[in-house]
């Protein structure tokens, strides 16, 4: 039988695709179809033993007393975070964008720390929120706030906002980043036309390099939401989740569940509420923000 | 147009800006890197200042002989080198196929790919680990590996596509006319032409990999197999009050890729980030 050469094609582009797919299906997809069917099981992770148990895993993890504060705990980093963040990121590349000179300088003095592992970065952070001796507590001390000085990390009100500070720290010049990129992008012209009808910097601002932005807007919303609902290495040397589970995120939970309490299937039961809570929400998010970009075209 | 007068006033207040917050952003850095070589008492009484007087090299020479400097830095480098190549070289190769031959199959796998990119690595994260437990994976540079592959294929592949496509078809013809097959194709004409994506992709994962914590905790016990992120979690975990151990700690796991970011700074542009992300 003779092989035609798209016949040729089709199979080499495919034999092309199978290792790729192999190695990404193995290691990743066939273990959250796993983590899927083993959450409604009693399976303590050895194979093959497993019984079917029904919803009894996640009623268990949704009945525990302390699950409203990790829900809680969660949504409350995003909601502070996400805002923060991209706020921050906006205006600093907006005032990158302006300068001429030392823009590389500043550019790389905000990128260093997403250089930094999230280990580096708990633990140094650790220290500077150290109630005897930190580098807050000291600076306040010194500036004669003494009565102000706390232990950010040891307190319910504090122990939040404290780890948010920290994540935007890290996070802030990849973000920067992006958003230089959505501002190259923007014409020149429409500043300069602006000008001409007397437009100032506020209005220019709001009317058009915000809605130029738009799409680097969704991207960086999208992904912060996304990374922090999945953020485990920095909450883990932080806080540990701790005081008690003042700070314990969902991610967090998986982890103390599977491998520190060992009770597998609580772990997987609360991997597939995160999982389910994350693509809910880069879905939601992608498709709000699509409307908005088509609306500023 | 803007009078030189006002542009000028914008500039300025510009710079302001931005020193107050690089200042801002520096002083955690600065407050760890100083402190890694002042004697212990120092770093209590003058934690953002050192004078010559102050230094010392103790506490860098104790946490380095302590976390086993050498050996799980070589651990790092080979996590990082070998996931990084069969990164690169699996996903480009079906990137290739994706964006060169087409069809109706490789389109649906590459939708495929694309979805895989919002499943969270929680989700995979418990049954993984029996898993590479019962392929004997556990414990292993190419197990470990294999896990930061296969996280970033979904990512990779959806980059190197949407490069790929910007390329015009006249290459893969002109290759074609000259009796190229596909395989010779790719690496002789598309592959060099991938250079600065791939630049990118390296920098992003090789950095992710080298400070990444969960993945080892999950996957290598054998202490001879720790890669530095992994060591300097347990070290400062146990010398959380001994400020210029866990300072000096931080320091050597930080200063290969404060040393790499200085060289390949180049490459880490808005441009690069945002085209990474864009596709």
């Amino acid at each position: 039988m003779q092989i035609t050469y798209h016949q040729q094609r089709f199979i080499a582009g495919l034999l092309f695709v199978v290792p790729a797919m192999t190695v990404a299906v193995v290691f990743f997809v066939y273990p959250i179809a796993l983590t899927l069917r083993y959450s409604f099981t009693n399976w303590d992770g050895l194979f093959p033993q497993a019984e079917w148990v029904g919803l009894k895993n996640f009623a268990v993890v949704l009945g525990e007393r302390s699950i409203k504060r990790v829900f809680f705990n969660t949504f409350y980093l995003v909601v502070l975070y996400v805002p923060v963040l991209n706020v921050l990121a906006v205006l600093l590349a907006v005032h990158i964008h302006n300068v001429a000179r030392l823009r590389n300088v500043y550019k790389a003095i905000m990128y260093l720390p997403q250089m930094l592992s999230l280990t580096v970065v708990g633990f140094v952070w650790k220290v500077i929120y150290s109630y005897d001796g930190g580098l807050i507590n000291e600076a306040m001390i010194r500036l004669g706030l003494e009565w102000y000085t706390q232990d950010w990390l040891g307190q319910r009100n504090t122990v939040l906002p404290a780890m948010s500070l920290t994540i935007v720290w890290s996070a802030l010049g990849y973000f920067i980043l992006i958003y230089l990129a959505g501002l190259s992008a923007i014409p020149r012209e429409l500043y300069e036309s602006a000008d001409v009808d007397g437009a100032g910097p506020v209005k220019q601002f709001l009317f058009i390099t915000i809605p130029m932005l738009a799409q680097a807007i969704t991207i960086s919303v999208t992904l912060s939401a996304i990374g922090i609902l999945g953020l485990f290495d920095l909450p883990f040397v932080l806080t540990e989740g701790g005081p008690g589970y003042l700070s314990e995120t969902l991610a967090l939970r998986v982890y103390m569940y599977a491998f520190a309490q060992l009770r597998i299937d609580y772990g997987l039961a609360m991997a597939v509420i995160l999982g389910v809570i994350s693509v809910l929400a880069a879905l939601v998010l992608l498709k709000l923000f699509r409307k908005r970009e088509e609306v500023y075209g | 147009m803007a009078a030189p007068g006002h542009r000028r006033r914008s500039r300025l207040v510009s710079n302001v800006v931005l020193i107050l917050f690089c200042v801002l952003t520096f002083i955690p850095v600065w407050y760890f890197l100083n402190n890694a070589f002042k004697e212990e008492k120092y770093v209590y009484q003058n934690p953002l200042t050192i004078t010559p007087r102050q230094f010392t090299t103790d506490n860098v020479v104790r946490a380095f002989n302590h976390i086993k400097y050498g050996r799980s830095f070589l651990n790092s480098v080979i996590f990082v080198t070998t996931s990084c190549t069969l990164l690169v070289s699996l996903a480009s190769l079906a990137a290739y196929a994706i964006a060169v031959v087409g069809g109706r199959l490789l389109g649906a796998i590459y939708v495929g790919f694309v979805l895989m990119i919002t499943l969270p690595f929680g989700l995979a994260m418990i049954p993984l680990v029996s898993l590479l437990r019962d392929l004997e994976l556990l414990n292993t540079y190419l197990g470990t590996s294999l896990v930061y592959t296969a996280t970033a294929i979904p990512f990779a592949v959806f980059l190197y596509t949407g490069y790929i496509r910007t390329i015009p078809r006249d290459f893969e013809d002109a290759a074609r006319i000259d009796g190229c097959g596909m395989l010779r194709t790719f690496a002789s004409v598309y592959l060099p032409l991938l250079g600065t994506v791939t630049i990118t992709l390296l920098i992003l994962r090789g950095v992710a990999i080298y400070n990444d914590l969960l993945i080892p905790l999950l996957t290598i016990s054998d202490v001879f197999k720790v890669p530095l992120a992994l060591r300097l979690y347990s070290f400062a975990t146990e010398r959380i009050i001994q400020w210029e151990l866990l300072f000096a700690g931080t320091f050597l796991v930080s200063i290969p890729v404060i040393v790499a970011f200085l060289f390949l700074q180049r490459f880490i542009t808005s441009d690069a980030i945002g085209g990474a992300i864009k596709g």
